[in-house]
């Protein structure tokens, strides 16, 4: 049996080959993984702000901010053999999941979700697979082995992206 | 900026105390309009890891409510309910009659508004309290509420809190109605640029 590996708020995993990283109950937050097929090497970066700048890098965790994290998660997969020009990406995450009353409206799960998109594409990574916004709360399980995620939202079947 | 891991012990025990006002408020409001005893849990107040959160109410994927919100003011901040599955039920089971809910993902829009209502009660009585001792009105905003996941919640509402230090202030309390498991739990999280004025309304700084 595959062991799971839970991946918390601000925190970064790999595995390879065998592994499973798990991250339960994402709202605002967006989850990040990259994926090197050919070497079934891959990793997960939970997110939980857009932007870094106007903060001291060194007193700041880099995997709670999109600017940061994909980078960082990048650079460790390559360390570790992947290839960067064979890395693929996957997101979900980004809700909002109070809806707006006149006196506040919460764009943090919009805004992740477009830096993460901004870094990539800065990376030059390709985005292959998203399910981001709306109001729900997401859980997913990336099968390191296969690449695939599968996404559970509450009253909805479990799918695989 | 008051870094809230610099409190001390003396100024955790005054938001404690805070905690306990505002919470014996909104426990005799709830008390009163659902005509039954309810008992408070101790409050704490405490430094938490913001990873910490979603383990009070038994874990990330736990299904639960939240009402949120916006505490407005010279002292400002955030208020958040959450509110277990069964409570839940139990709650719109008691407020509506003939209600037959058993999954909150299926609420009406008449079962919603009725739990957004006890937010705001819970929260307007909470804040009453507050607003009385520190001499400092402190009004909330309507109330937003969802059901889903623990941690789905609670990651945007403290996310921006969180940029550089993984510790959040936060007041927690919970009520237990006497007779049966009816428990619901408040948060209060000030925003940490009013953090200083809340310390001296209450005599702390």
């Amino acid at each position: 049996m595959t062991a799971i590996i839970p991946v918390g708020m601000g925190e970064m995993k790999t595995a390879d080959k065998t592994g499973c990283l798990a991250v339960y109950g994402v709202g605002s937050c967006v989850i990040v993984s990259l994926y090197d097929s050919s070497r079934k090497l891959g990793g997960i970066v939970h997110i939980m702000l857009p932007d870094s700048s106007g903060l001291d890098p060194k007193a700041i965790n880099p995997v709670k901010f999109a600017d940061l994290a994909v980078g960082k998660l990048a650079k460790e997969l390559t360390s570790q053999g992947a290839r960067s020009e064979d890395l693929c990406a996957k997101m979900i995450g980004g809700a909002e999941m109070f809806p707006p009353t006149e006196d506040f409206e919460n764009n943090i799960g919009r805004d992740n979700t477009e830096a993460v998109k901004k870094a990539l594409k800065k990376l030059n990574i390709p985005l292959i697979a998203e399910n981001t916004g709306g109001r729900r709360g997401r859980s997913v399980e990336f099968d390191v082995t296969t690449g695939i995620m599968r996404l559970s939202i509450l009253g909805e079947e479990v799918r695989e992206i | 900026m008051q870094d809230v891991t610099n409190l001390t012990r003396t100024q955790l025990d005054a938001l404690r105390e805070v905690g306990n006002i505002g919470s014996g408020n909104a426990a005799s409001a709830l008390a009163q309009f659902l005509n039954r005893k309810i008992d408070m849990a101790v409050p704490s107040a405490s430094i938490l890891d913001f990873k910490a959160i979603p383990t009070i109410i038994g874990g990330p994927g736990t299904r639960v409510m939240g009402i949120f919100l916006k505490v407005m003011g010279e002292i400002s901040g955030r208020f958040l309910l959450l509110i277990p599955e069964k409570t839940a039920i139990r709650l719109l089971h008691t407020l509506i009659p003939g209600c037959e809910i058993n999954d909150p993902l299926k609420m009406t829009e008449l079962e919603s508004s009725c739990m957004r209502e006890v937010g705001n009660i819970l929260a307007g009585a909470f804040l009453n309290a507050l607003s009385v001792l520190t001499q400092t009105p402190m009004l909330n905003s309507l109330p937003s509420m969802t059901f889903d996941m623990a941690g789905a919640m609670i990651d945007g509402v403290v996310a921006d809190m969180t940029a550089v230090s993984d510790k959040v202030l936060m007041i927690e309390t919970s009520f237990i109605e006497s007779e049966e498991d009816l428990r619901i739990h408040i948060f209060l999280l000030p925003e940490p640029n009013s953090l200083v004025l809340l310390l001296k309304k209450i005599g702390v700084s």
